[in-house]
């Protein structure tokens, strides 16, 4: 029989003598599993961080000896300071940062609010859209705004040309085409962020006001917005670190415009030999101390809103607010906005890929078209179908894992009362700092100096996903892993079932709309991610994302089209799969 | 004073409409309460949100003092805020980025009035309430039961013409209801303010009322003084909705007044029909209130049994009777014996059951 006693109900002297006594008094394989978790969250999530700043106080590159000495100096420090370089690369990553967000927001705020607080005609159409935009690469997205607005080539300039006469009106090379391009790729995560704050207010608190008399003006300034503020605070800071660390954007415009940011700047020193090993290290430190910084103003900003918790009974029933005419304003609106963020990707790369010169759409354009593109994508394994392949197997590989390590995490967190577990929380949670060009440049060096042989395989990619993904995994399974009430597990540990069965039989299928939620994030996020990818890519390991943005490089837009299409394809196949294996086990939608 | 006359709202699903007010009339006259009784989906809190003004209804008719507010034959609907009503939430509604101070106050700012005279205003609301130490504290740091009176302060401060309480005691405990319903009761009768109350809770309702409308489905039931409703209610639904109730189904075999003769299986017995409906022959169901079954009492209808079940409650105890195939539930002395299988002889009143016809 299972001896079932309580852990870490012992009396404390200290913090650190209650947990070394809770340590020693007991061995069961639940600790076991606890600290091989804590083992690994370790070598993930602080080696990189560490890596990072041990190389940014080092002259010596990595593989010298001296790498490993402990003498630190901060020339790295004062020789990137004394660059203008350095401070242009500051400066236009924040400027583009904040003018991102600040646009993101306003668009994505608008269609939350026509979607999800009026009467607006063809809202959950509209909704299911914006959110499918996510599974189209970020890469793709960018090429596709530069096929329609860059200079010469692109569609708006040619109509320009031949309605006014007037050439190149639009130039997406440039810090404006750059703000708009990210801005439009943003707002179907600021859709996501506000839509759950609007859901969340309680709509009798807009009511109380309008039956004191308050019209809807006063109600809005006084009442509505005041309330929204922190959830609207809190999206904003969310966008912006988003954006720090944004790489597609600056990587394909950022050159022509003349714009490098932090990310950009970390991935031609690390990609350029010989490698600028300290200055590569010094801009990932300033990018990862920005994104930290931000990280606590964020956190900090969350507390102080769950001060804004009321207490409420029953769900609130959903109150639209009628527009009468104006509705089929923020319908035409709306839809417009949908028409530039998803359709427009879609349809641009659809028309591409069919070319075989690219031509702006005329008679001959549509003359010309032919399945060649396609053909010649499968012609060659390497080309399309092993990328396609490594990126399925990285996405589903690591949605599997991530969601399975998170479950254990979340599971000590949340439901046990062993010493250590807030570490673990923390751990799980702080690799969200890491800006993923950071991330990346941390995993190459870090192999690099250790000896183990998995540099240009998908494990070291995989690695990476890991810990990029954690925390985010992690906010989805916590969540409902607060939710199971903890008399579920008691009343079977009254009735003597060891702890793991427990975690098999009883949480893993009390967990699953949130383990699914998770998975699903994962995957499709590991399916369409660049920065890392690329800064860890060899000829071998190539993901989809990666073959894009090479054949971006050498100018194949045609045949990249071809590639997109096919992705996306793929990709509503495994989400609709995924979608219907989840409603045949019971799972609720999640939106 | 309250009119609402031929209320409808309809919603239409894929399938179907759905009838939530299906022609609701009635009227609370000028410093009355009336309490909208009903179990939930019955239209009640619908019809509250139409006076309200924060639902449009489908037809009708509702007339707030002199005012007409809502008249759908000529689309006529003057929206909440100019209204002039104060609400009372389920949930409070209670502003989390202001003091208790500024979440009464605020009802004021539409209003012409001064500053000073603004702020005596609002310590008088929070003094009705018992709240005016609390005035500069942010309002999420009160208990439950202070937010409900922070909202009863703000929905008075500004003289409504009514008062409309949309189940406001249902997220309080227990004990803390019980206690809050007296209150409001008082406070509503110190103010004297015309008032609708929306609960589906059958002893607040008796507790709190002038008068009760028992809603189902839509439609009016039945409305009656809160005593009236509990002994003699006019249908099955209400006798079962309200309090706890013995149903006898039976015959009607002689009408005389108001005393009507009724066979049973279990006997035959007189009950009263005071609104002189049933005929001879027709099919009804006598309905007893457990207190008004006596063990051993001289009432003129007899019933023999035995003890089932019983439990002690303090003030009572309460037995199940088995007469034959028929539980009659009822209240016993606390010292009655609890020995199931024991013989009780029951008797009860002609004027304590109730004649209804069966539905």
């Amino acid at each position: 029989m299972t001896t079932v006693e309580p852990t870490g109900g012992y009396a404390k002297p200290s913090r650190l003598g209650g947990v070394l006594r809770a340590w020693t008094t007991g061995w069961d394989w639940r600790r076991v599993v606890l600290v091989a978790l804590v083992l690994m969250l370790v070598y993930q999530v602080i080696v990189p961080f560490g890596m990072i700043a041990w190389t940014s106080f080092k002259t010596a590159r990595p593989g010298d000896p001296a790498f490993l000495s402990l003498d630190f100096t901060l020339a790295n420090y004062v020789r990137a300071f004394a660059q203008p370089r350095f401070w242009a690369a500051t400066w236009n990553t924040l400027a583009f940062s904040f003018a991102s967000t600040i646009l993101a927001f306003a668009i994505g705020a608008f269609l939350a609010w026509a979607i999800e607080r009026t009467n607006t005609p063809l809202a959950r159409l509209i909704g299911i859209l914006l959110i499918g935009r996510i599974i189209i690469p970020g890469i793709l997205i960018t090429i596709s705004w530069i096929l329609i607005a860059s200079p010469n080539i692109g569609i708006l300039n040619h109509l320009g040309l031949a309605l006014f006469g007037v050439r190149n009106i639009f130039n997406v090379y440039s810090f404006w085409g750059m703000v708009w391009v990210h801005s439009i790729e943003m707002v179907p995560l600021t859709y996501l962020l506000l839509a759950a704050a609007f859901q969340a207010m309680d709509p009798s608190l807009e009511e109380a006001s309008t039956m004191t008399g308050a019209g809807i003006w006063r109600t809005f300034r006084r009442i509505s917005m005041p309330l929204a503020l922190p959830a609207a605070g809190a999206a904003l800071l969310l966008l912006f670190i988003t954006t720090i660390e944004t790489f597609e954007v600056p990587l394909l415009m950022g050159g022509r415009a003349g714009i490098r940011v932090y990310a950009t700047e970390i991935f031609f020193n690390t990609s350029r030999t010989p490698t600028d090993w300290g200055i590569s290290a010094t801009y990932a430190m300033a990018m990862t101390v920005m994104s930290i910084a931000l990280l606590v103003f964020y956190f900090r900003l969350i507390r102080h809103s769950e001060r804004y918790q009321t207490v409420t009974g029953k769900g609130y029933r959903p109150r639209r607010i009628d527009l009468g005419r104006w509705k089929w304003l923020t319908c035409g609106l709306a839809l417009f906005l949908v028409f530039l963020i998803t359709g427009v990707p879609f349809l641009m790369m659809l028309y591409v890929s069919f070319l075989p010169v690219y031509l702006p759409p005329s008679i001959r354009a549509f003359e010309s078209m032919s399945l060649e593109n396609y053909r010649t994508l499968f012609s060659d394994p390497a080309e399309a179908l092993i990328p396609m392949w490594n990126s399925t197997l990285l996405g589903l590989g690591t949605a599997t894992v991530t969601v399975l390590v998170v479950a254990a995490i979340a599971y000590y967190v949340h439901k046990t009362k062993v010493p250590g577990r807030k570490a673990l929380d923390f751990l799980a949670f702080s690799s969200i700092a890491l800006p993923s060009v950071v991330l990346g440049a941390a995993f190459l060096w870090f192999y690099l100096l250790v000896p183990l042989p998995i540099i240009g395989t998908l494990t070291i990619i995989g690695l990476a996903y890991l810990t990029k993904y954690m925390p985010f995994a992690l906010r989805f399974v916590s969540s409902s892993m607060v939710q199971i009430h903890s008399e579920l597990e008691e009343a079977a540990q009254v009735a003597g079932v060891p702890w793991w069965k427990n975690f098999l039989f009883i949480f893993l299928p009390l967990l699953k709309p949130g383990l699914l939620a998770a998975w699903f994030w994962v995957m499709v996020h590991a399916y369409r991610e660049l920065t890392v990818a690329l800064m860890l890519a060899r000829s071998q390991n190539r993901t989809a994302s990666v073959v894009i943005y090479y054949l971006w490089e050498n100018g194949s837009f045609m045949q990249l089209s071809a590639f997109g299409v096919l992705i996306f394809i793929l990709l509503i196949a495994l989400v609709t799969l995924s979608h219907w294996i989840g409603k045949r086990y019971g799972v609720k939608e999640q939106y | 004073m309250i009119r609402v006359e031929n209320l409808r709202k309809s919603f239409e699903t894929k399938s179907e409409t759905v009838h939530a007010i299906d022609g609701v009339s009635f009227e609370v006259a000028a410093g009355e309460m009336v309490t909208l009784l009903g179990p939930s989906g019955c239209g009640k809190t619908t019809t509250l949100r139409c006076v309200a003004g924060l639902e449009r209804p489908t037809g009708g008719r509702i007339v707030v003092g002199d005012q007409a507010v809502v008249n759908m034959d000529k689309g006529l609907f003057v929206p909440p805020h100019l209204r002039n009503l104060g609400m009372v939430f389920q949930s409070y509604a209670i502003w989390p980025h202001m003091t208790v101070f500024e979440n009464v106050a605020y009802a004021l700012e539409g209003r012409k009035i001064a500053k000073a005279d603004a702020k005596k205003l609002t310590m008088e609301a929070l003094e009705t309430v018992q709240l005016a130490g609390h005035a500069d504290r942010p309002a999420p740091r009160l208990s439950g039961g202070q937010q409900q009176r922070v909202a009863i302060a703000r929905a008075i401060v500004g003289k409504p013409q009514a008062l409309l309480f949309d189940e406001p005691l249902s997220n309080l405990d227990a004990k803390l209801r019980v206690e809050m319903r007296t209150e409001l009761r008082r406070l509503q009768k110190q103010i004297g303010l015309t008032s609708i109350y929306v609960t589906h809770d059958q002893a607040e309702a008796l507790a709190i009322s002038d008068w009760i409308i028992v809603m189902k489905d839509g439609k009016i039931v039945e409305r009656g003084r809160p005593t009236q409703i509990y002994r003699y209610p006019e249908n099955v639904f209400t006798a079962q909705f309200i309090g706890t109730t013995n149903l006898i189904p039976g015959t009607v075999t002689s009408v005389d007044g108001e005393q009507v003769g009724v066979e049973t299986a279990h006997g035959a017995f007189v009950g009263i029909d005071k609104t002189k409906r049933v005929r001879a022959g027709d099919k009804v169901v006598l309905s007893i209130r457990p207190e008004d079954l006596i063990a051993g009492g001289n009432g003129s209808n007899k019933l023999e049994g035995r003890l089932d079940f019983a439990i002690f409650a303090g003030a009572a105890v309460e037995a199940e009777i088995a007469c034959g195939d028929l539980k009659l539930f009822c209240l016993m002395g606390r010292d009655a014996p609890m020995t199931p299988g024991v013989p009780v002889n029951l008797s009860f009143a002609g004027d304590a059951a109730v004649v209804l016809p069966r539905e």
